[in-house]
């Protein structure tokens, strides 16, 4: 196995960097005169806004993009990287966000896939070697300091686990450079710290680990090295010790304002805490590979953000849909105002007052090859305001367009314009300025900053407070836990499908939401709010 | 179908973003017929034909007289009715092949009640044929269009197979209970002179129906860029999830699109037999379902476009045939350019241009 792969040589300076790179897309400046370093045995945190420019710099350290000016650097020598197939022959491999396992084989299989070891029979024949692969596999296992059951199927198999099977997948084919491309944005807390022991081991052997991320407390536990990226350029480069969060956070920034979800949460007052939304014994089944829901019930009350946490697929997102009417429920309740909506439409669910934010910007959320304007109207083509006779009034549907933007903010070039050319913040307020024209009481929003920069941010928290002090309220789903206990009043935890906890925003930290988050669903009584 | 930003006519959008997306439909219109009319010289080349001279004997055989103009009309009058039943199910993401068997039927109807309904009602034996077409092509349209929206039978499947039920149903009544008793095998009676739809400039076979393919071109234009159902229809087409989050219901919207297609795929059909044959028989529709697709995807289902590749198509047909009788060259290099159009026109010029830098897109 793995012929030509180069073993870490400890005598180098630079295992894998960059000089003086620029990459331009157009009259884009994705990486202007960006320069870094990464010696063996470092983990080097690559940090930054999004469209800062991180993705286009790994793309060209995959060998899937050549940059029009600098070179890459490897073992101290500039080298062109022609294609991702060389790059991977020279040791560099790359970890994705979605993981690229075949979820009907099992985790061993998957580890060897594409790289078998052979046992000869007679002659030319030859068959998979499953034992040595076992051998193989327990090897590294040991290396690393995880445990993983080989045979399970890698669909059945919980996320960390299929994350590990990657890195070590890469560790077989004797890579010793590895990308992670926001590793933690799938994990519980007690995961992330596992995964930080496993890099920080595999640091130890000698591997660099380029980690890209956007939490800066993880960059904190874990990262030798710091390399800060805003507008194409890398702005500033230091060891860890040196950089504190706050100074990353400038830097990140620029001259922009702070954070603004770290202020204290402004006293939102409840008032007379009436029950608008309340679903009881939600039961949904599985289709495809979903999670089925199990006796869900929940109450939401006017004016109240109720966050519902979760490791990704235990059921967040299913059960948002069913909030949205977009799956259908086996059994259970779920009624707004009284009025009774289990069994309908999901256009029932919008005409009672439901809004719906997808976690699928891309796909579900906004129809890409769409205009902007198509984009912020639509469903509202039946309202009489924008009709005239038959037809669409297209003047009225121009101005409400552009009052829609306007109203939240949003920046855009013509109302024409593909609603790709926006920047995925501005992408996101789009569908809010589009979910919240209607007025709906009740806002469904799943993963509403995934993909945004820190402005953009901010600007969605304050959107979703305005609308419940406008006496609306909003079920938020999301994967970052410091963004439900800034907004959230009252945080629900799902596992395995089922509702096994809920904190109030008080007692909420990332430690007591993260423990009931790997709670097993089985057998647990729902924790008292 | 394409992957260009569709709009609708949003007001004050700057006059260059307009001039920008026309410049943008020409070339995918042009680009496509330059390369097939390419692809036509080499095949004449290699026959020992001089492809500058067909190509121009070509030009004047279909537009230099007012008796050649009207015979490309009336061979694009066909292609009018089945493009835009093509290109209402395409614009919403619905790959419907089966608009030739609806025409069919739909021709069948007609000349079936032009020639059995009583001469004594006059001029309503025409709305009444064509209704009766209309309702026959969009039942027929309409059950594919239920098998994908409530059972996800696949379209480009269930559509194709329908068009050999069709013939075949059309067959075996021509040769049955239809047969005319005076003239020959595989035909109805013609239909009384009552049914016939006027002629327009004779003796040219011009007919009314003409003028009922444009207005069909023009209600389409007018169902696709101004009213509620034609822009939900295409946010169906460009993204299905996105669609139904905002609360369009996807199978009603394929039903009703099938339907329509049906309507005007029924309308054409009748058309064609009381305003062109004046009967049904064997061989009805020369191919103008899949002549009607290449139309749609050349125009990429724009209504402007609709009118000029029909005209184009209509062209290539009509002056086909009189080259053939008058010179060595086969019908057949029609076919090739009609094919090789429908090939081009669905290559995307933005990947073409990549390539040919060798970059990866």
């Amino acid at each position: 196995m793995s012929p030509e792969h180069p073993r870490t040589d400890r005598s180098v300076s630079t295992r894998i960097g960059a000089r003086d790179i620029s990459k331009n897309y157009g009259l884009v400046q994705a990486n202007h005169g960006v320069s870094f370093n990464v010696t063996p045995g470092q983990i080097h945190a690559v940090v930054g806004e999004n469209g800062a420019g991180k993705s286009t710099l790994m793309r060209i350290l995959q060998g899937l993009e050549r940059p029009d000016s600098g070179t890459v650097i490897l073992n101290d020598e500039p080298v062109q990287l022609r294609d991702p197939q060389q790059a991977i022959r020279l040791g560099i491999g790359m970890v994705h966000q979605e993981f690229m396992l075949a979820p009907e084989l099992t985790l061993l299989e998957n580890l060897v896939l594409g790289d078998e070891p052979m046992r000869t029979i007679a002659g030319p024949i030859a068959i998979v070697d499953w034992k040595k692969a076992l051998t193989e596999a327990r090897a590294l296992e040991k290396r690393a300091g995880v445990a993983i059951d080989w045979n399970r199927p890698t669909a059945t198999a919980p996320v960390h686990i299929q994350q590990y099977v990657e890195i070590l997948r890469l560790l077989r084919r004797g890579n010793d450079v590895l990308i992670l491309d926001e590793p933690t944005a799938v994990l519980a807390p007690q995961q992330v710290s596992k995964l930080i022991a496993l890099l920080k081991q595999l640091r130890d052997q000698g591997a660099s680990i380029i980690f890209i991320s956007h939490k800066l407390h993880e960059v904190v536990a874990l990262a030798d090295h710091v390399t800060i990226m805003r507008r194409g350029k890398a702005v500033a480069s230091a060891s860890v010790d040196e950089l504190d969060i706050a100074a990353m956070t400038r830097h990140i920034m620029g001259d922009a304002p702070a954070d603004p979800s770290e202020q204290a949460r402004a006293a939102v007052v409840l008032p007379d805490a009436r029950r608008i939304l309340r679903v009881e014994g939600l039961c949904a089944v599985t289709v495809d590979r979903s999670q089925a829901l199990n006796n869900i019930s929940m109450d939401v009350c006017l004016g109240e953000i109720v966050g519902i946490a979760g490791v990704a697929g235990n059921g967040q997102e299913e059960l948002m849909e069913c909030l949205a009417g977009l799956r259908s429920m086996s059994s259970g309740s779920i009624s707004l105002n009284g009025a009774e909506l289990a069994g309908k439409e999901n256009m029932d669910f919008r005409r009672a007052g439901i809004g719906y934010v997808s976690p699928d910007r891309a796909h579900e959320g906004l129809a890409r090859l769409a205009s902007i304007a198509d984009n912020v109207m639509a469903g509202s083509q039946h309202a009489p305001a924008f009709l005239k006779g038959p037809f669409r009034n297209l003047p009225a549907v121009g101005r409400a367009a552009r009052q829609r933007l306007a109203n939240l903010d949003v920046r855009y070039g013509a109302l024409s314009d593909p609603v790709s050319s926006l920047s995925g913040g501005n992408q996101q307020k789009l569908v809010f300025a589009r979910e919240t024209a209607s007025k709906p009481q009740v806002l469904i929003v799943s993963q509403p900053t995934r993909g945004v920069d820190l402005n953009g941010i901010a600007a969605i928290h304050a959107i979703l407070r305005q609308h419940c002090e406008g006496g609306g309220c909003v079920v938020l789903a999301s994967e970052e836990l410091d963004e439900l206990i800034a907004l959230c009043d009252r945080i629900l935890v799902l596992s395995e499908g089922r509702m096994v906890g809920a904190v109030r925003n008080e007692d909420a930290t990332p430690e007591t939401i993260g423990k009931l988050m790997l709670a097993s669903g089985d057998g647990l009584e729902m924790a008292h709010v | 179908m394409s992957d260009h930003v569709n709009t609708d006519a949003m007001p004050a959008d700057g006059l260059a973003a307009m001039v920008r997306r026309g410049l943008d439909g020409t070339l995918r219109f042009v680009v496509p017929i330059g390369i097939a009319f390419a692809v036509g010289a080499v095949l004449l080349l290699a026959i020992g034909e001089n492809p500058l001279e067909t190509y121009s004997l070509m030009l004047s055989e279909a537009f230099s007289s007012q008796r050649r103009f009207a015979a490309t009309l009336s061979a694009a009058t066909p292609l009018l009715f089945t493009a835009v039943a093509t290109a209402i199910c395409f614009r919403t993401g619905v790959f419907n092949v089966g608009v030739d068997g609806a025409f069919i039927l739909g021709g069948l109807a007609a000349a079936t009640f032009g020639v059995m309904l009583p001469m004594s009602i006059g001029w309503w034996i025409i709305p009444l044929s064509i209704g009766a077409a209309m309702l026959v092509a969009a039942f027929w349209l309409w059950i594919p269009g239920v098998l994908l929206a409530r059972l996800d039978v696949d379209e480009v499947v269930s559509t194709l197979m329908l068009n050999f039920v069709a013939l075949g149903i059309a067959g075996f009544l021509v040769n049955g209970v239809l047969l005319s008793e005076t003239s020959g095998n595989n035909t109805t009676e013609t239909i009384h002179s009552t049914a016939e739809l006027s002629r327009l400039v004779p003796p040219s076979t011009l007919h009314s129906g003409f003028l009922l393919g444009l207005a069909c071109v023009f209600a389409y234009a007018l169902w696709s860029s101004v009213t509620p159902a034609g822009f939900e229809a295409r946010l169906v087409g460009l993204n299905k999830r996105f669609a139904r989050a905002v609360g369009i219901s996807i199978p009603s919207t394929i039903i009703v699109v099938m339907v329509i297609s049906g309507l005007v795929a029924g309308l054409g059909g009748a058309s064609h037999a009381l305003g062109q044959v004046h009967k049904f028989s064997d061989g009805f529709s020369a191919g103008y379902g899949f002549t009607g697709m290449a139309v749609a995807l050349l125009a990429r289902n724009s209504a402007l476009g609709i009118v000029f590749g029909a005209i184009l198509f209509g062209a290539l047909a009509s002056a086909g045939t009189t080259i053939q009788l008058f010179s060595d060259i086969p019908l057949d290099i029609v076919n090739v350019i009609e094919g090789t159009v429908m090939i081009f026109a669905v290559v995307e010029l933005g990947k073409l241009t990549l390539w040919r830098k060798g970059k990866r897109p």
